[in-house]
């Protein structure tokens, strides 16, 4: 009891920190107090530890961001893949299930994959009006080819 | 009574065999020696007669459920398969199958990285087409007497010369971070292999090769003079020298929740630069990356057979009835939407979504 109080006092004295009662690891608890959990571990109610995997990559600033991984993917599931992924290719990894998950949220029945359909048939459209005016192009340059020739040949005679 | 004896354990065995031929024919007919789709198999539980996933997982591909389980997760499909109607209940499948194919070839970047590539794609053809376009309009506008003809084709010849680019201004001109509003970081060496979309999209070889060969064309490009906008990151030059990089350019991927994770060009500086890359080179790419998606090609016809469906996905997708539809979603959605991403990609937006893509650089 004597050195809970003596904490308390520490603690107290140390900065505006929200000294309460509690039971558990002191140390960590402060860590959780100076640091606010992440997005992820708020929306489970778990204690974000130094070494959770979401911590980096889903700030408690972007709450929505988790919701929707997790609604789509769930939480396990990313967890697994951020441990498959390289720890410097993790955010991208991460933004790029946040980019899926929220068009499968908007668009339930085709995602993210009726945006890649759309541009696609860009890309074959533009390449077919490409070939057009290539062979136009070589149309005309086929004929001013020809038309240059005879000056020339004009001229030598 | 031995002999009777006899005679009944002879029935009893012929009863017994003729009980496992119909047991044996039972499960022929239901498909297959076990019966159960791939989802089943792979949980190991028994595939009920209403089982939701049986009719999208059939039990000779097992590999897609298992792209699917590893991305999505069963209970993620069974909710998102409840909410829809019958009718959408095989696109969505479809698309979910598709996208975890990509996750499973792309794991860091998945359907976002192919996005991005068509994106670029785009603004290639686009620009090609702009310089083709100018070239044919000089034709046209060409008189047709002979005398004009040399001096036209000095201005041909200046008009190409300008357009191939000054490339020591190209190497000398400090990189930009493209800030896309989820600007991609790109740095990476896995085989992040997407299909050039000239074709549909067919599953790639998992080998090295094909990434080789798309590498190898971008490489050859850049000995024709083409230079990619550079990157102001401090990786930005170790980017332009390695070779076995296909994306080429490191970007910081920033999720921007406040545009909702929307396509918004915030720099206007790549486009000068962008205008002066090379006709001829963007020509030749072009064709390069044909060559490169007829190499992938002959490669994806080996993996073929075991994805079928993926094969005809996209020519199913009614990109009209789904945009449509999609665009109603995102029109509803408060945050930023796909909509509005797809709305936004414009002219600007689609010439920045290229310095995502640098290509290497020889040197």
């Amino acid at each position: 009891r004597e050195t809970r109080s003596n904490l308390f006092k520490k603690l107290s004295s140390r900065g505006p920190f929200l000294v309460t009662p509690f039971k558990g690891d002191i140390q960590e608890k402060m860590s959780n107090y100076t640091n606010s959990p992440c997005a992820a571990c708020k929306f489970l109610r778990r204690k974000c530890t130094s070494d959770c995997v979401f911590a980096p990559y889903f700030p408690p600033e972007e709450p929505t961001k988790f919701a929707n991984v997790h609604r789509i993917f769930g939480a396990s599931n990313v967890s697994k893949i951020l441990h498959e992924v390289a720890p410097h290719q993790r955010e991208d990894a991460v933004n790029s299930l946040a980019y899926e998950a929220e068009a499968r949220l908007n668009d339930p029945v085709y995602g993210c994959v009726g945006a890649i359909s759309v541009l696609q048939r860009q890309v074959l459209r533009l390449q077919r009006e490409l070939e057009e005016t290539n062979a136009d192009l070589m149309r005309y340059a086929s004929c001013l080819g020809s038309e240059t020739t005879s000056a020339y040949g004009g001229r030598r005679g | 009574m031995s002999n009777t004896k006899n005679i009944h354990k002879g029935l009893l065995e012929r009863f017994l065999d003729l009980l496992l031929i119909a047991l044996i024919i039972f499960m022929t007919l239901k498909g297959g020696t076990s019966g159960a789709c791939a989802a089943c198999k792979y949980q190991r539980r028994r595939c009920a007669a209403d089982c939701p996933l049986a009719p999208y997982f059939p039990a000779e591909q097992p590999k897609l459920f298992q792209n699917v389980h590893r991305l999505f997760g069963v209970r993620s499909i069974v909710k998102i398969l409840e909410k829809l109607d019958e009718t959408q209940k095989p696109e969505a499948m479809k698309s979910i199958i598709f996208q975890s194919y990509v996750r499973d070839r792309s794991p860091v970047y998945g359907c976002l990285g192919v996005t991005q590539q068509l994106q670029y794609m785009i603004w290639l053809a686009e620009e090609e087409l702009k310089a083709v376009n100018s070239q044919l309009q000089l034709y046209r506008s060409q008189p047709q007497n002979g005398q004009n003809q040399n001096q036209n084709h000095n201005n041909h010849n200046q008009m190409i010369h300008e357009l191939g680019g000054d490339n020591k201004q190209q190497e000398d001109v400090t990189s930009q971070q493209l800030d896309l509003g989820m600007g991609l970081n790109v740095h990476n060496n896995q085989s992040n292999v997407v299909t050039p979309f000239f074709s549909p999209l067919l599953p790639v070889s998992e080998t090295q090769q094909p990434q080789m060969s798309y590498t190898y064309s971008c490489s050859e490009v850049n000995n024709n003079g083409y230079s990619p906008p550079a990157y102001n990151t401090d990786s930005g030059k170790e980017i332009l020298t390695n070779n076995n990089n296909v994306w080429g350019g490191q970007n910081r991927f920033l999720y921007n929740v406040n545009n909702g994770g929307g396509f918004s060009n915030q720099n206007e500086s790549c486009h000068e630069m962008k205008s002066n890359n090379g006709v001829m080179a963007i020509q030749s790419q072009l064709v390069n990356l044909q060559m490169a998606s007829n190499h992938q090609q002959v490669e994806e016809d080996e993996d073929a057979h075991e994805y079928d469906e993926i094969h005809q996905f996209l020519e199913i997708i009614d990109d009209r009835q789904s945009f449509a539809d999609s665009k109603e979603a995102y029109a509803s959605s408060s945050g930023g939407s796909l909509k509005e991403q797809i709305d936004e990609i414009g002219e600007n937006e689609l010439r920045s979504a290229a310095t995502c893509f640098s290509l290497t650089s020889m040197n």
